[in-house]
């Protein structure tokens, strides 16, 4: 009880201006609340119903639903189209759609032949009407018609339905409000900056809001949350430092471009599929522009500065990396090119390796990972052992000679875990400052541009490596945690809708991007929080910092294109008639 | 794709491992964060370097230590010097423990609220000891190192917890100049809660418990003495030779040969289970300090040595403060109050802190306590005159610790088994010679200032 009526304190006791201005400390963190669940009911409770594209009838006169846009038929039970006769392989062949509505069938070495009409092939098209024959056992496609095709559609929840996603947008409109408000009253001196950009923030997601309405998709979750992150990531640069405001706006405008762009890229997997090389590339070329021009920032070499701009190559190459490693089904069960993204993951880690970033070098370990995991589904798991250990050496081999070599380095591992005992100097100075600004905050945070952790913004990197202490103290805990559930909201919603994906391309990318941004909170907060050593990794959309923010768009787009709850994403085609375009 | 999409669960365990952290995260933050928020130099609760703690007083009121003050400390320099253990010196050489476990309870500070509802000011801090007795225990000892403590076994209040030598933190000697006669030698050292002494023959206590444990008939035995006992062909000796004895007198007379009699009786597993059973092995956490564990191990013991150990000789060592608590339970009838040093904590007018009783488990049992408070009584009336204070039963044992070549550790603990004034005692004084004759007119001067003290509440 009087911790209840301390809440309503102010320096001369409980008055109205004291109950006025806490009621408002409590309604940041309820209005976010508010915000994330709404997001989350919709996000994690959509029904995951099947999409069908197609029918397979047996000689039977039975007919099996083919239900994604890549099939694999075979006699295992984890097949997508199970096919229990002894002749039947058991990864016998792939059914996969393309790009116009037609039909390919692929021969992944199973015992038997696959023959379309009684002719025998390796990969060839299928047409509607046409026999398949898997070893003998015979079957027709039949197409889905427009009137199957439009039942369905209509029959599949919407996005967004029972929660609007336009009410949740208002919601953080209204978060946001208050937020820009609270900063204008706290940072008087950059009062017309932050008013201009939480403006622009405004516009920016209403615009974008309203633009997908207009394509008649109703999901916006995903953009929400991504906001709700950007808000809190705003309020801490402002209250840091204002004058970096225009910056980080830029970057989310260049970051949105990017995520648009790429997201209407993977609405197509072929074409998404051609990008894979351009992006493989360019992943090269960014490294090699890095290792030339890099400059040193906190011991790294990770920065490159071109006419008054620094951006983290690393950080892009996060996309890149991504789309290189993305694998559509036909090639994943034979086997194809996993030894050339082997070699490209290896040869990023040796490039961060030289450029001594371990941080990033982590999280494209754990990238790898997922892409490996997801890719080796039809793999002797022991290659996919073999390979992750040996890359796991070779980290902590190079980690282990940087801690030699790079004295910043040895300081950040030898004071892990007993930062207490070394509050003076680098092994523990950052992390005992957060943890006491994380107490001094308390639930309900000290008010934006409030708290200490602002003294230690920039070379101290208050702002970035540490910033859940910084948002801890001047928003509370409750608002860190809940950026915490944002991300993890998003993770399960990967793991949710991967059941019901089109091709292995989105899942893979998908859970891909998912990990990396995962990783990066978890090295955050729990460098921060002296769990592990502080890497000096930035929290997806909070962090200040231009690149950071413009790859977590582009990887946004990964988790977009795999929306395939009915009319909810751009980068997803409208399927309400027999397939196709628009 | 259902082998596929099923792998996703890799992102699945990558969420799961960040809302576990969280949640371990924000178990430890409700845990510690009024640690963490207090911590040396945070900016929060300290200004121009000095913590805005406000005051902290002594149980009757003299103020010890005062962020307000331009000193701090208390302003007569005798208290200064009588409690610098306790407030800590300025060069962080004797750290202020009480203060950094109690800080975020002076500044009112919670979780739920952070430093946001904190007052600029600071609260008030009381201790049960009292600064007039540990000026007493302080001029008794008359810069001769050792401890003295003092504490009320059936609440835990303790009056007197005074580390000797001590030195004024206004005036703080420069140890590479003035040490020359090594007056000043583990100066900052907490004695009475870290340091572990050879016991001597206050250990008898112990092993006598141990004995009527096992066997309460043993009350009723005689015991004889010829000045030496062989063992194995090794000597345990007397001062002299003290004949047929019953075993009150042989505690009277701390007649080494029959207690190794009565050691070699027993045996090892019961000597040993007795040890952990009055907590000697124990570290008692009061109020941010943290005991010094006491040691008793036989692993490697002769009979001889088995014998030497069960007098409180061999490897044996106890903490003052461990064995103070002993004492206690002896008096309360085999349990005592665990000691604490701070009784409240206000903040604003508020409470934030008050100290409450908690019970040690069960070191003897009732009747095996009331035999020992019998012959520890009988043992002052026959022995030590110098510490029988009119109208109060003082009940002590005291004891001659030989450690090596040097001069011996005299020890003396014991308890008044009186209503009004229930206090356990114990008196350490290093190089101090014959336990007796050292201790008991320090104890005297100490519980004689006690009682005062409680009288005048």
């Amino acid at each position: 009880m009087e911790q209840i009526l301390d809440f309503f304190r102010g320096p001369d006791g409980v008055t109205f201006l004291s109950v006025y201005q806490s009621a408002l400390r409590l309604s940041l963190p309820l209005l976010a609340l508010f915000v994330l669940v709404r997001s989350a009911r919709s996000l994690l409770g959509f029904r995951r119903e099947p999409e069908v594209w197609a029918w397979l009838r047996l000689a039977t006169g039975e007919l099996l639903p083919v239900t994604h846009w890549e099939n694999l038929l075979g006699r295992k039970k984890s097949a997508d189209i199970v096919l229990d006769f002894v002749t039947v392989s058991k990864n016998h062949a792939v059914l996969t759609r393309l790009n116009d509505g037609s039909w390919m069938i692929t021969d992944i070495g199973g015992k038997g032949k696959v023959e379309v009409n009684g002719n025998q092939v390796l990969s060839g098209t299928v047409d509607y009407g046409e026999t398949i024959s898997l070893a003998g056992l015979e079957m027709v496609l039949e197409p889905v018609s427009r009137e199957e095709a439009r039942l369905q559609a209509n029959s599949r929840t919407k996005a967004g339905k029972g929660n609007s996603p336009g009410l949740t947008l208002m919601l953080l409109t209204v978060f946001q409000l208050l937020v820009g408000l609270e900063l204008v009253f706290n940072r008087a001196e950059a009062r017309m900056t932050i008013l201009t950009a939480f403006a622009i923030l405004l516009g920016v997601e209403w615009i974008l809001f309203i633009g997908q309405k207009l394509l008649k998709r109703s999901g916006f979750e995903l953009e929400t949350i991504a906001f709700f992150l950007i808000t809190i990531g705003l309020g801490v640069c402002a209250s840091a430092n204002a004058a970096e405001l225009y910056k980080q706006l830029i970057a989310m405008g260049v970051g949105i471009a990017l995520f648009l762009a790429l997201g209407f890229c993977l609405r197509d997997f072929k074409t998404a599929q051609k990008l894979r090389y351009a992006a493989a590339a360019v992943g090269i070329l960014l490294f090699l522009a890095n290792l030339v021009l890099g400059r040193s920032i906190n011991g790294s070499r990770n920065w490159i500065f071109i006419g008054g701009f620094s951006f983290q190559p690393s950080e892009l190459v996060k996309i890149c990396f991504i789309l290189a490693g993305t694998a559509t089904m036909d090639r994943i069960v034979t086997r194809r090119n996993l030894l050339a993204f082997v070699l490209y993951t290896a040869f990023i880690g040796g490039c961060l390796v030289v450029l001594n970033d371990f941080g990033a070098a982590a999280i494209f370990f754990v990238g790898f990972l997922a892409i490996a995991l997801l890719r080796s589904s039809s793999y002797p798991s022991w290659i996919l052992v073999l390979v992750g250990v040996g890359m796991l050496a070779v980290l902590v081999l190079a980690a282990m000679l940087a801690v030699k070599h790079f004295p910043h380095v040895a300081d950040r591992f030898s004071g892990y875990g007993h930062v207490w005992e070394h509050p003076f100097d680098n092994k523990g100075y950052q992390q005992t400052r957060s943890l006491m600004c994380i107490a001094a905050g308390g639930l309900f945070g000290l008010g934006l541009g409030k708290g200490w952790m602002q003294y230690m913004a920039g070379a101290g990197a208050s702002d970035t490596d540490l910033v859940f202490a910084y948002v801890c103290e001047e928003w509370g805990l409750l608002m860190g945690v809940m950026m915490i559930f944002a991300l993890a909201m998003l993770g399960l919603f990967v793991v949710r809708s991967s059941k019901v994906a089109r091709s292995s391309l989105y899942t893979i990318g998908a859970s891909a991007a998912m990990a990396i941004l995962t990783v990066q909170a978890i090295l955050n907060v729990f460098g921060t929080v002296d769990f592990l050593p502080l890497t000096g990794v930035t929290f997806p959309f909070v962090s200040n910092g231009g690149s950071s923010m413009m790859s977590c768009w582009g990887l946004m787009a990964f988790l977009k294109a795999c929306d395939t709850r009915q009319n909810a994403s751009f980068a997803v085609k409208l399927s309400t008639q027999g397939g196709e375009r628009l | 794709m259902k082998s596929i999409s099923r792998r996703t669960v890799f992102s699945l365990v990558l969420a799961c491992f960040l809302l576990f952290g969280v949640l371990t995260f924000v178990i430890r933050y409700f845990l510690y964060a009024d640690r963490w928020v207090s911590f040396t130099g945070s900016p929060h609760v300290y200004t121009n370097g000095k913590l805005n703690t406000g005051e902290i007083l002594d149980r009757s009121g003299t103020v010890l230590y005062s962020s307000e003050k331009a000193k701090n400390y208390a302003d007569s320099a005798t208290t200064r010097k009588a409690t610098l253990h306790l407030m800590g010196d300025r060069a962080g050489n004797i750290p202020a423990r009480i203060l950094r476990a109690y800080a975020s309870k002076l500044f009112g500070y919670d979780t739920i609220n952070g430093t946001a509802a904190m007052e600029a000011s600071g609260g008030e801090l009381r201790l049960s000891i009292s600064a007039q007795v540990q000026a007493i225990a302080m001029q008794a000892m008359n810069g001769r190192k050792g401890a003295v403590g003092v504490y009320n076994y059936r609440t835990g209040e303790i009056l007197c917890a005074l580390s000797s030598p001590t030195f004024d933190p206004l005036d703080p000697p420069d140890l590479e100049q003035d040490n020359d006669d090594g007056r000043y030698d583990g100066v900052y050292v907490y004695r009475f809660f870290h340091a572990s002494y050879t016991p001597g023959s206050i250990f008898k206590l112990a092993t006598l418990a141990a004995a009527l444990e096992e066997d309460p008939e043993l009350a009723n035995e005689t015991f004889s003495c010829k000045g030496v006992l062989n063992i194995n062909g090794e000597e345990i000796t007397c001062p002299n030779p003290h004949g047929r004895q019953s075993l009150s007198e042989a505690l009277s007379n701390s007649c080494n040969c029959a207690f190794a009699q009565i050691t070699l009786r027993l045996g090892k597993q019961k000597l040993l289970a007795q040890a952990d059973a009055i907590g000697l092995y124990r570290s008692y956490d009061i109020d941010g300090i943290t005991t010094t564990r006491g040691q008793f191990d036989l692993s490697d013991a002769e009979e001889n040595d088995l014998a030497w150990a069960g007098i409180g000789q061999y490897t044996d060592l106890v903490n003052p403060c461990q064995y103070m608590v002993f004492m206690g339970a002896i008096a309360n009838g085999g349990k005592a109050a665990v000691p604490w040093l701070v009784s409240s904590a206000h903040c604003a007018g508020r409470e934030t802190y008050r100290a409450s009783t908690s019970t040690t488990s069960e070191m003897v049992s009732r009747q095996t306590a009331a035999a020992l408070r019998e012959m520890m009584r009988l043992n002052v009336q026959r022995m030590y005159s110098a510490v029988d204070i009119p109208d109060v039963n003082v009940c002590a044992k005291s004891g001659t610790a030989e450690v090596g070549e040097e001069e011996n550790t005299a020890t003396f603990a014991g308890f008044l088994d009186s209503d009004a004034y229930p206090l356990a005692f114990i008196v350490v004084v290093e190089h101090g010679g014959a336990g007796s004759s050292t201790c008991a007119p320090i104890a005297r001067a100490v519980l004689e200032g006690c009682i005062n003290v409680m009288d005048g509440e």
